[in-house]
């Protein structure tokens, strides 16, 4: 005999439930924590470094590199003196919340107003899985591509902020600035959009006060 | 003419979504009373804006099912389409992932309504029967 058996579970449920551990967390401790998302090489731990002098002035944070191998980002930001920690997926593309909630447990959260996770480079799989952030940030750097919102989608319709990186590479490299810009706001008419370059320093100034003022 | 090819391996995020798929099905299929003789068909709703390749997740599926209660069930994937709501005029219908624009007023003040499903809906299975079969 054939029998249907209606079942509601999402699929997501486990990493949902220590996505709201870290929310809650966060919470009791009144700490912003974001998730930064973006290509290999993209140039999330240079922006890191560079965000290090404007944000530190008022706001005590500590950085969570996520990486598939190596501790070479971690050791990047060592020079800063700011809790960092490296987490490792060993092959995974993306973190998940179980790993973060443990090693967000092992910071100084007493001490801390901020944390920035920097996930591991790829802009499809992170984007799927909630680690507790409040808010996403894509980072797409010009030598990336005009159209790549419409190719990934989910990544830049969750982004509450996009930064589009390396813009001092302009003047030597064929992007269209406005059609990167259209195509994002195509996805995500609402999400807030800087314009910056770690290496010149050019744009740095809003991104930081974008990231105060979610605090 | 443009060919198109598709590598049927997927990523390891696929396989990490899949294998709490099987963990929600061996739940379930242990908690039906009698124990059920066999499981024949999974069922699967995946939201259009969720980037989960539905033939990866079926490749996935082979993989993990092995040695479970699930072995030799066939998985069927449904996609739900993308569906949003004007918060201007109201309008309400489907629309690609490329354009979060309102079809009637161009607003892209939108309130998604479905997109990011991902949940086991339904099982189909084979029970015994009052004499037995
Ligand atoms: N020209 C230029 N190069 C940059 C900039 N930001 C990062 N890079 C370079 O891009 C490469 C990747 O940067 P990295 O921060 O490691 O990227 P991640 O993989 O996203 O963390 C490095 O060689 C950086 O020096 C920038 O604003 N301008
Ligand atoms: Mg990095
Ligand atoms: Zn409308």
């Amino acid at each position: 005999m054939l029998k249907e058996i209606k079942v509601y579970r999402d699929l997501m449920g486990a990493n949902e439930e220590w996505a709201q551990k870290t929310r809650d967390v966060l919470k009791e401790k009144n700490i912003t924590m974001v998730n930064i998302i973006g290509s290999p090489g993209a140039g999330k731990t240079a922006l890191l470094e560079k965000t290090h002098a404007l944000l530190a002035t008022d706001t005590r944070f500590a950085v969570l590199e996520g990486d598939v191998e190596t501790t070479r980002d971690a050791e990047r930001l060592a020079p800063l003196n700011i809790p960092v920690s490296q987490l490792l997926t060993d092959g995974a593309c993306h973190l998940e919340a179980k790993l973060v909630h443990y090693a967000l447990l092992d910071l100084p959260l007493n001490d801390l107003d901020m944390v920035i996770v920097e996930n591991v480079g790829n802009l499809v799989c992170p984007a799927e899985f909630d680690i507790g952030e409040k808010a996403k940030i894509a980072v797409l750097s010009v030598t990336e591509g005009e159209d790549k919102a419409l190719k990934y989608p989910l990544l830049f319709r969750e982004a509450e902020a996009v930064v589009v990186s390396k813009t001092d590479l302009l003047p030597h490299i064929p992007f269209n600035l406005e059609a990167c810009l259209a195509a994002i706001k195509q996805i995500n008419a609402q999400t807030s959009i800087f314009t910056l370059s770690s290496l010149t320093g050019d744009g740095l100034e809003a991104w930081v006060q974008w990231l105060k003022s979610i605090r | 003419m443009l060919r198109l090819y598709h590598m049927y391996r997927g990523c390891m995020h696929e396989f990490s979504i899949c294998q709490n798929l099987v963990d929600a099905i061996v739940n379930e299929v242990n908690a039906i009373q009698p124990l059920p003789k066999r499981l024949l068909k999974v069922h699967v709703a995946l939201g259009h804006l969720r980037q989960i390749i539905p033939e990866y997740l079926q490749f996935a599926y082979e993989v993990l099912i092995k040695d479970t209660v699930a072995e030799g069930s066939e998985l069927l994937v449904r996609t739900v389409p993308l569906e949003v709501k004007c918060r201007k005029c109201q309008w309400q219908g489907e629309i690609e992932r490329q354009a979060f624009i309102c079809k009637s007023c161009g607003s892209t003040e939108l309130e998604m309504l479905t997109g990011m499903e991902l949940y086991l809906e339904n099982l189909e299975i084979e029970v015994e029967d009052a004499e037995g079969n």
